[in-house]
């Protein structure tokens, strides 16, 4: 009896551990698995006062005033394979009364133009300020170009100045990062 | 990332549980259960462990997912499960992996009747809870969470890599108490652990007053890397390198600890017994090649603030970037420490009651294992307790067991368990000696054998060892 107990468990054991084994599974998926986290972040925020468009030392009108910012993360390697999608939106609160031209000028590190966007903002009073909202949808073809960009060239242009000319031009903006790894 | 995913998940199936090794414990006829409760009966004379080969074990788990939830074969998207899983599992939920090897193991009785033993072991233990807040930020990013503060705190991680050198002393005082304790010397590899951290990141919407349309906060952040054996590594060249070094510290090349097992079992009468252990009682003092990495601060991103400057031609404007990146690493400072640390091992502790039952009288002429005129019973049941402190709290498992000696030769011990991990764990252990020859296998999570996927978690040891029977 011992010896046929003694079998028995080692056969129970022996088929345990040959039936032991991972079924109804599929690790091919593995392939499939992508995180696809959507992030927002702050971009550029700036206050320009009127007077900023008046010379007032020469007494002439500065009808475009330029700025310039790296934004290194954007040609990062990894970046660049695993954005999908971004979406820039700006927000402009006016209080000048103007219109705008801005442009916004990406370049890449050795300065040749890989993206380029532009809006125009309506003209404010200083006791009612005007938001104009512009959304940049960036993907596809423009993705790869995008992702070539430095640095951004920010360029505000108004049509005419003077040295009583007041108020301000305010910008928030964020990006809205579409990943996928 | 993904192939890092990978391994994670694919880690949860071919490792499985935390230490705990239910069935060994207070199964006397395998002197491995010596390590297990330096107090225990000692039934040999004399035992031998097979170099190498007398106690494999491997143990790993997790306690909120298995391979199967993630993996199945189904029309439903992975990446639909992954999520899911991540929203269910909670933040105490874990992923562990141990592996032990015996190098060494030995033991005699003396003239004194105190029972020595005495050997050498590797072991690496591996633990990290589930930073569920840090992956929802991973698999989702912020958008969907604007105010949710997610919490660094949730890190929490060790692993350990190192041998050990012990020796143990065991005797029988009087006709029920049986006591021993081990010394035990730590000789760690490599170390490292990540754990007491804290702070918050959250993305909340500016109002009117704000600089910018969000405000991102990371708030009262700090959060520690501690390495040991790490620093001296990163400077070799090649895996050939690397392993030499590693090895070389086995031989107290590295860090030293300390610590003790002691443990006792008691016959209340007849039939009842009651044994309990506590071990690893010690510390590993890292001090040499030390190298602890700690980031803390509070930091509120607005974006990139232009200025505008009137410029005269050639001139270029502020470095907004660098600018930025100087005030972030200004104000969330990343330090390079080496200050040496105190690692408590993870205490363990098992308790066991059992009553036996049915003398045991292998052949019916001789009582052979009998000689001291003890009671050896043929059948034991039993319940067990095991805790093992861990990072967050400690881990614990209670146990049913039925322990049987067939023949002189075979014994055998069933468990049902209930842990972190499963209620329906079924264990099976088996001790056969073969001539003078041990061997023994012990398997947890049986039921899940006939598909180790759907396991959370999975134990095995196994073993041989020559054994030298009282005369």
């Amino acid at each position: 009896m011992n010896k046929a107990l003694s079998s028995f468990i080692f056969m129970v054991f022996a088929c345990l551990f040959f039936a032991a084994c991972i079924k109804d599974t599929n690790f091919d998926q593995a392939e499939d698995i992508a995180l696809t986290p959507v992030v927002e972040l702050d971009l550029i925020y700036f206050n320009l006062q009127a007077g900023r468009f008046f010379d007032t030392i020469n007494s002439t009108q500065i009808l475009t005033v330029r700025d310039t910012t790296e934004i290194r993360f954007l040609d990062d390697s990894t970046l660049q394979e695993s954005l999908k999608r971004a979406e820039f939106h700006f927000i402009f609160t006016n209080s000048i009364p103007r219109d705008f031209q801005v442009d916004f000028q990406f370049l890449s590190e050795l300065n040749d133009t890989t993206y380029v966007a532009a809006t125009s903002v309506a003209e404010g009073t200083v006791a009612t300020p005007v938001i104009t909202e512009f959304t940049e949808n960036v993907e596809g073809e423009g993705i790869l170009s995008l992702t070539q960009a430095h640095k951004v060239v920010v360029s505000v242009t108004i049509p005419s100045s003077n040295e009583n000319l007041e108020g301000t031009l305010n910008l928030k903006s964020k990006t809205t990062y579409f990943l996928e790894y | 990332m993904r192939n890092f995913l990978t391994i994670i998940f694919s880690l949860v199936g071919v490792f499985a549980i935390s230490q705990n090794k239910q069935i060994l414990y207070g199964f006397d006829d395998i002197p491995q259960s010596l390590m297990l409760n330096p107090g225990s009966k000692v039934l040999q004379k004399k035992h031998y462990g097979i170099p190498f080969l007398s106690q494999i074990h491997v143990n790993g788990g997790s306690s909120g997912v298995s391979v199967y939830d993630i993996f199945k074969d189904g029309n439903d998207d992975i990446n639909d499960r992954i999520t899911q899983k991540i929203f269910e599992m909670k933040n105490t939920d874990f992923f562990t992996a141990t592996q032990q090897l015996e190098l060494i193991n030995f033991g005699w009785r003396a003239k004194n009747e105190i029972y020595f033993s005495a050997g050498i072991y590797q072991e690496f233990d591996f633990i990290a809870y589930f930073p569920r807040d840090l992956a929802i930020l991973a698999w989702e990013g912020n958008r969907d969470y604007l105010d949710y503060e997610f919490d660094f705190g949730e890190i929490s991680t060790t692993g350990d890599f190192m041998t050990v050198y012990h020796f143990g002393l065991n005797k029988q005082i009087g006709k029920k108490l049986t006591v021993g304790a081990r010394l035990k010397l730590y000789s760690s590899m490599f170390s490292y652990r990540s754990v007491k951290n804290s702070g918050t990141f959250v993305t909340r919407l500016g109002n009117e007053n704000s600089e910018n349309i969000y405000e991102h906060t990371v708030q009262n952040a700090d959060v520690t890397v501690e390495t040991s054996g790490y620093a001296s590594l990163r400077d070799l060249d090649g895996a050939g390198q690397v392993t030499s070094e590693i090895l070389g510290r086995a031989f107290f090349g590295g860090n030293i600890g300390l610590g003790v097992d002691v443990g006792f079992n008691y016959e209340i009468n007849d039939a009842w017994a009651l044994s309990a252990s506590a071990l690893d009682v010690g510390a590993i003092f890292h001090s040499k090649d030390v190298e602890n990495y700690r980031a803390h601060g509070t930091y509120t991103l607005d974006g990139i603030n232009l200025i505008f400057p009137a410029l005269s031609d050639g001139e270029s404007t502020f470095p907004y970037y660098s600018d930025l990146e100087d005030e972030v690493e200004r104000e969330i400072p990343i330090d390079t420490l080496h200050n040496g640390y105190t690692q408590f091992r993870p205490v363990k502790f098992n308790v066991g009651l059992s009553y036996g039952f049915g003398r045991f009288n292998a052949t019916g002429a001789c009582d052979c294992l009998n000689v001291g005129g003890e009671n050896l019973r043929k059948q034991n049941i039993g319940l067990q307790f095991y805790s093992i402190f861990r990072p967050k709290k400690p881990q614990m498992a209670g146990t049913l067991f039925y322990h049987r000696r067939f023949t002189e030769y075979l014994s055998a011990k069933a468990t049902y368990t209930v842990d972190s991990y499963s209620f329906s764990n079924i264990g099976l252990g088996v001790s056969a000696d073969i001539g003078k020859v041990n061997f023994y296998i012990a398997a947890d999570n049986l039921i899940k054998y006939s598909n180790l996927a759907k396991a959370k978690s999975v134990s095995l040891q196994l073993g041989f060892n020559i054994i030298i029977d009282e005369e």
